[in-house]
């Protein structure tokens, strides 16, 4: 394999809080190849939204506070000055956010927006800016491109301003996107649209993909690769096709019974997991997800598991091994 | 008014069954926040002031002394004495009584004809809330002093009137602030559900409607208060409001006036009163506010016109 | 838009059709015979006369109310009572001293608070945050006059650096009409523009902490572009409101305010008309300070829909 893109090592995120210090990314650590899809996974409040953000260096510091290293092509981001980072920002990685609707400026027309990552990174002049901007909502499926580019977020779809949202991120011709929830406020039709659009975009530009979610549908239909975080801890990383037929992490299989998955092999009854992700200024000793475990043993509560890999393109966070389960 | 609609969407979830334990969590928040305490102590030493105060003021409030006249402050008179030789701080202290029973009365009144009014208008809608509401837009067309102005010269001056004129200017805002509340609650699945079961308008308005648009008022109570007392002081300031030789701290200030450069401390020390009492009242509606109502804007800013 | 426009017009005509009724009541709510009243001790049979036939006093209410107003549509306002003047003459003749106090209060307010709202939401936490905010805590809780006493017993008294009343025109003398000026506005745009601080740093914090301001990081903007050219124009919107609403405060401060500092504008004249209870001029700046204040609100709601375009389209 070539060199990544990106590769994360001991990413942790802290926040300062008035009940001491939360912590919300634990040792993170990951690879993203080129044209690659890695989904990162979890609920809310697992930490892998905020895992991104600092990479970008977009987290508020204070109350944040980022250790570990994420390389780029080589270079750390997070250790980067602040022009430096903002070289990289819209430029060399770029990120799309969860809601369409609040995501662009209401205030702005398309254009302005899609033409200032132009301006600032390549240099456009405004005509050209403008020029390119077309051709980009032209890119992403937005019709007549030429008559909507001064209009304003609010008189576009849903989908339509997702749309622009991924113009602006691959207008630069980005290494890197990052989409943070970027489907999840669209309707499944919608959803698969998008979906088909970025997937054609990554076989033309070669582009990297993580995509964050919560929603183990969407990363059947994207990823290369799937993390699962919870409680801010990487509980297993799997090849895609592995992760819905093979025994896993039981977090994992939690996570695969509570939700409906499409193309899945066998009909299941949908399970809640029982109790409520752990509170990151109090997280337990030992496995964060051992208070909700069906599996957990004594070991589980006072030791934290190691990640390990049993077969090539998986690693687990579990003491136990899969093998020992019974249903 | 922006503010309502964000603080609206709040309340309409809210279920009424949590209302012991919001209560709780309110009085909580309160005592967490040192200013609000802070507002909380002023205001009781106003009152046990405004109660006892004749026990506690060394001198009569119209103990006239010539030969003391125009005294500075010393030991024998904490503020100073007046033009005709009054112990400043005896007055300072009565006038907290002209203050608070204006305060308290003329928010009274805008609280008894405002939120009727606002029950009406959102309650019904309609010809009634257009109506209603066309008259509260007049009255606050009018900048809040020009209309109380305008109000006590039809009335003629003094402190019954100057009460009823604060009311009148403070009526729109209750008015408001309720019917916003109450189209958002009106709509919501717990005001249906009683009324698909046959529920009269009555009885939603008072098991439904009435405890969830308490908390906003609340906060806009406090608030009042606080522009009653700087509307009283300025009414009696202009000679509107409480006539001589009863003392208001307004009406001392204007008194002052004529003698500046000889006593300032005529000017300096009932100023100085109202700026603390004001100050009181604004720390504990924004405690109020954030205890109960996170998502308005802070009292001062919600104040729009004054 | 236009439509926009119009409905607004409409508006403010029928609040200025309701404050003409309650402006009207005025003269007639007051018990006894408000001409009578209105002379006093220079009482007079025949001016008693002529003044209550000129105001049209002996005819039935409604005729009087319609004749009114449409003398006031067209600029006539009635005589005083007591000087006999044309009120639309006393009107016209204070209207520029209280609009050059309230324009110069409104520059103040906004010199204050707009950069140190901006400043205090950018940096919210810092120590100019919490000084901003304490000292429009205790700015908010100070009466007008008092801060207007406070401010010549400093600076006129004390200092003797500025005059402590009264006033000069522009053209007359430039340098004494700043000076005169100068105390008035500051009192009042001081008090003001610690109301408006409180609101703008909130709007700006608000507009911070949305998604689009994320976005706009997120494409590699300084924070400077960050803030001029995506918060900020979101916070002018609620701004520009609380800017409209302010005016009624700063007319109200005006109106005090021109006591304290011998000011001859229409508040001083307001007051003074309750003094001699010379109703028809009472009537007259009533109605006058509406229609001003009416006015900016509606040029403020322009102003929105040209700052939003998501009223504008509407």
């Amino acid at each position: 394999m070539s060199d990544p893109v990106l590769s994360v090592n001991e990413l942790t995120v802290s926040f300062g809080t008035r009940r001491g210090r939360a912590k919300v990314v634990n040792n993170f650590s990951y690879d993203v190849g080129e044209a690659e899809t890695l989904a990162i996974v979890g609920e809310s409040g697992s930490g892998k939204s905020v895992s991104s953000l600092a990479l970008l260096q977009l987290l508020p510091t204070p109350p944040a506070r980022v250790e570990g290293r994420a390389l780029f092509r080589g270079a750390d981001l997070i250790s980067m000055t602040k022009s430096e980072i903002r070289g990289v920002r819209g430029n060399r990685v770029a990120m799309i956010f969860q809601d369409p609707m609040t995501s662009l400026n209401p205030v702005r027309t398309i254009g302005f927006q899609l033409m200032e990552p132009l301006k600032i990174h390549m240099g456009m002049s405004d005509t050209a800016a403008r020029a390119r901007a077309i051709e980009l909502l032209d890119t992403v499926g937005i019709p007549s491109p030429g008559g909507r580019v001064d209009d304003y977020p609010h008189q576009f779809s849903g989908g339509m301003r997702q749309r622009v949202m991924i113009a602006m991120g691959i207008s630069c011709s980005p290494d890197l996107l990052i989409a943070d929830e970027a489907t999840t406020a669209l309707d499944v039709t919608t959803q698969a649209q998008i979906l088909d659009e970025i997937r054609r975009l990554q076989e033309e530009m070669g582009l990297a993909v993580i995509w964050i979610t919560h929603d183990l549908g969407v990363v059947a239909g994207i990823a290369d690769r799937v993390v699962v975080l919870y409680g801010g801890s990487m509980m297993e990383e799997s090849v895609i096709d592995q992760i819905f037929d093979e025994r896993r992490h039981p977090y994992t299989r939690a996570l695969l019974e509570s939700v409906p998955v499409s193309g899945g092999d066998r009909p299941h009854r949908l399970k809640a997991i029982q109790g409520l992700p752990p509170d990151p200024t109090r997280l337990p000793p030992g496995c964060p997800f051992a208070p909700r475990c069906r599996h957990a043993v004594e070991r589980c509560s006072n030791d934290a598991p190691r990640l390990r890999a049993p077969a090539e393109g998986h690693r687990v966070a579990c003491h136990l091994d899969p093998a020992d389960f019974h249903d | 008014m922006t503010a309502t609609s964000s603080r609206d969407d709040h309340y309409a979830g809210e279920p009424i069954a949590e209302h012991r334990s919001r209560l709780r969590a309110t009085v909580d928040t309160i005592l967490l926040n040192r200013l609000a305490v802070t507002g909380l102590i002023i205001l009781l030493l106003l009152v046990i002031a405004a109660a006892i105060g004749p026990l506690v003021a060394p001198y009569g409030i119209n103990e006239i002394s010539i030969p003391d006249r125009l005294q500075g402050p010393s030991a024998s008179h904490w503020f100073g004495t007046d033009d005709l030789g009054r112990d400043l701080f005896s007055r300072v202290i009565i006038g907290s009584r002209v203050s608070l029973m204006v305060g308290f009365i003329a928010v009274g009144i805008a609280l008894l004809i405002g939120v009727p009014i606002g029950l009406a208008s959102g309650f019904y809608g309609g010809a009634v809330d257009s109506w209603l509401m066309r008259l509260m837009d007049i009255l606050f067309a009018l900048p809040a002093i020009l209309l109380a102005i305008a109000v006590l010269a039809v009335l003629g001056p003094g402190i019954g009137n100057a009460m009823i004129a604060i009311g009148i200017v403070y009526t729109p805002i209750f008015a408001r602030i309720t019917r916003g509340s109450v189209l958002t609650i009106k709509e919501s699945v717990f005001v249906s559900a009683a009324r698909s079961l046959g529920a009269t308008d009555i009885r939603i308005l008072r098991t439904h409607i009435l405890p969830n648009v308490v908390a906003p008022i609340t906060v806009q109570t406090s608030l009042s208060l606080a522009f009653a007392i700087l509307a009283e002081a300025a009414l009696s300031f202009l000679g509107l409001g409480v006539q001589p030789p009863d003392p208001a701290w307004g009406r001392m200030l204007a008194e002052g006036r004529g003698f500046f450069e000889q006593a300032p401390w005529m000017a300096i020390f009932p100023g100085l009163a109202i700026v603390i009492t004001v100050m009181a009242f604004n720390f504990v509606g924004d405690g109020l506010r954030d205890a109960l109502d996170p998502q308005q804007r802070s009292v001062i800013e919600s104040r729009g016109q004054g | 838009m236009t439509a926009y426009v119009l409905r607004r017009l409409f508006q403010m005509a029928l609040a200025l059709l309701g404050v003409s009724i309650i402006v009207f009541s005025l003269i007639h709510l007051v018990p006894g015979d408000p001409v009578r009243v209105a002379l006093g001790t220079r009482f007079d049979p025949d001016v008693h006369a002529a003044l209550t036939k000129r105001a049209g006093l002996d005819r039935p209410i409604l005729v009087q109310y319609f004749s009114w107003l449409g003398d006031a549509v067209r600029g006539d306002l009635g005589v005083s009572f007591r000087s006999g003047q044309p009120v639309a003459d006393l009107l016209f003749e204070r209207l520029p001293a209280t609009i050059t106090l309230a324009v110069a209060a409104l520059f103040v307010a906004l010199l204050v608070s707009v950069p140190l709202g901006i400043l205090s939401a950018v940096r919210s936490g810092s120590k100019l945050d919490y000084g901003a905010t304490a000292a429009s805590q205790v700015a908010v809780s100070v009466p007008d006059f008092w801060a207007g006493i406070m401010y010549i017993l400093l600076f006129s008294l004390s200092l003797r650096w500025l005059p402590p009343s009264g006033y000069v025109s522009f053209s007359d003398d430039p340098v004494e009409w700043l000076k005169h000026l100068t105390l008035p506005a500051l009192t009042i745009g001081l008090i003001s523009g610690s109301i408006l601080f409180r609101f703008i740093r909130s709007a700006v914090l608000e507009a911070l902490h949305q998604p689009y301001t994320r976005t706009a990081r997120a494409k590699g903007l300084t924070e400077r572009q960050v803030i001029w050219s995506h918060v900020m124009p979101n916070a002018w919107i609620p701004i520009v409101t609380v800017v409209g609403l302010q005016l009624g405060f700063l007319l109200s401060g005006v109106i005090v305010v021109e006591v304290i500092f011998a000011w001859p504008g229409l508040g001083r004249l307001a007051l003074l008309s309750v003094q001699d209870r010379d109703f028809t001029v009472l009537q007259g700046a009533v109605l006058l300070i509406a229609f001003v204040f009416l006015s900016v609100n509606l040029i403020v709601d322009l102003l929105y829909g040209y700052l939003d375009p998501r009223v504008r389209q509407k």
